[in-house]
């Protein structure tokens, strides 16, 4: 399953071998084919049902695909940085968040242009303290817990039993947290300011200064690295 | 004559892994061999990533279906 795994050379010398006896790895192709065979099935059947339901599961199951193959992790990327220096995934998450900027800024400037209502407008949140220390409530917690929302999901898959423990947890926290929603938008989120960049800098000047912030994290972050860790690739 | 340790991180979510490597890694000698057990995907990522930028012999192993051994040799 794992490439680097069959790279194995055995040069450095170990005074034991693993005291474990090894298992003959079992072919695992029946079932991978018998997955995706079973995942085709469930969309068909949802798609029969509803055409959304289709699509969100096909997204859903290649976005999981991806990450788990890409070891795509936005805990990772924050927390590397702080802990080795590597600041690889924190660079693959700024190439994502630049590739997003371009794709919706042309989903929004087409509707824009068209004249029709701007999809997904109603997601553009109030900006305040508020943000600031929802962030380092989030930071704090998915270190703690060993992945964010996605992290946790995509490990859960994998097997990993401490994290179903962490999905546990997290589905009654958002219980709680979706429950009391309300008050805190109403005190504290509410009268804060909605901005849409585009409405601001204009829709040219929107995407070239959020690529331009995005380009000095990069060139921070590949620095970063190079100072932190000395040594570079 | 090198040493060998061995540090067991089954169970232990990311970046507990890497950071006993690290704590382990401090107290040994050039020569000497860890051996991390792990079976969390993300530290078969970032453990030898780390080491292999500091410059040490690195190798894995995958023992069984989602365990790994990470080889590491301390060479400095």
């Amino acid at each position: 399953m794992q490439d680097q795994a069959t790279e194995s050379t055995g040069s450095i010398r170990r005074s034991s071998t693993s005291s474990r006896t090894r298992k003959k790895k079992k072919n695992q192709l029946p079932a991978g084919f018998a997955v995706v065979i079973l995942i085709v099935l469930v969309g068909l059947f949802l798609g029969t049902k509803n055409g959304m339901l289709a699509l969100f599961w096909t997204f859903g199951c290649i976005f999981g695909f991806i990450l788990q193959k890409a070891r795509f992790c936005f805990t990772a990327s924050l927390r590397d940085p702080c802990i080795t220096g590597s600041t690889s995934v924190t660079r693959a998450v700024l190439i994502a968040f630049a590739i997003t900027t371009i794709g919706f800024t042309a989903i929004k400037f087409g509707a824009f242009a068209s004249g029709q209502a701007i999809p997904g407008q109603s997601y553009i949140m109030p900006i305040s303290l508020a943000t600031v220390v929802g962030g380092i409530l989030f930071g704090i917690g998915m270190v703690i817990a060993g992945g964010c929302a996605s992290g946790t999901l995509m490990r859960v898959g994998e097997g990993f039993t401490m994290q179903m423990l962490s999905l546990l947890f997290f589905v009654i926290g958002s219980l709680i947290g979706a429950g009391h929603m309300g008050w805190w938008t109403e005190n504290f989120i509410a009268a804060a300011p909605r901005i849409f960049l585009p409405d601001v800098f204009g829709w040219a000047g929107a995407i070239a200064l959020q690529l331009a912030i995005i380009g000095l994290l990069y060139v921070a972050a590949d620095l970063y690295e190079k100072k932190k860790m000395g040594i570079t690739e | 004559m090198s040493k060998e340790y061995t540090i067991d991180c089954l169970g232990e979510a990311c970046p507990v892994p890497l950071m006993k490597v690290q704590k382990e890694m401090e107290k040994m000698e050039v020569g000497d061999v860890l051996v991390a057990q792990i079976d969390h995907s993300c530290a078969m990522k970032n453990i030898p990533e780390w080491a292999r930028n500091q410059g040490h012999n690195v190798e894995i192993e995958e023992v069984d279906d989602g365990e790994w051994e990470i080889v590491i040799e301390k060479t400095k």
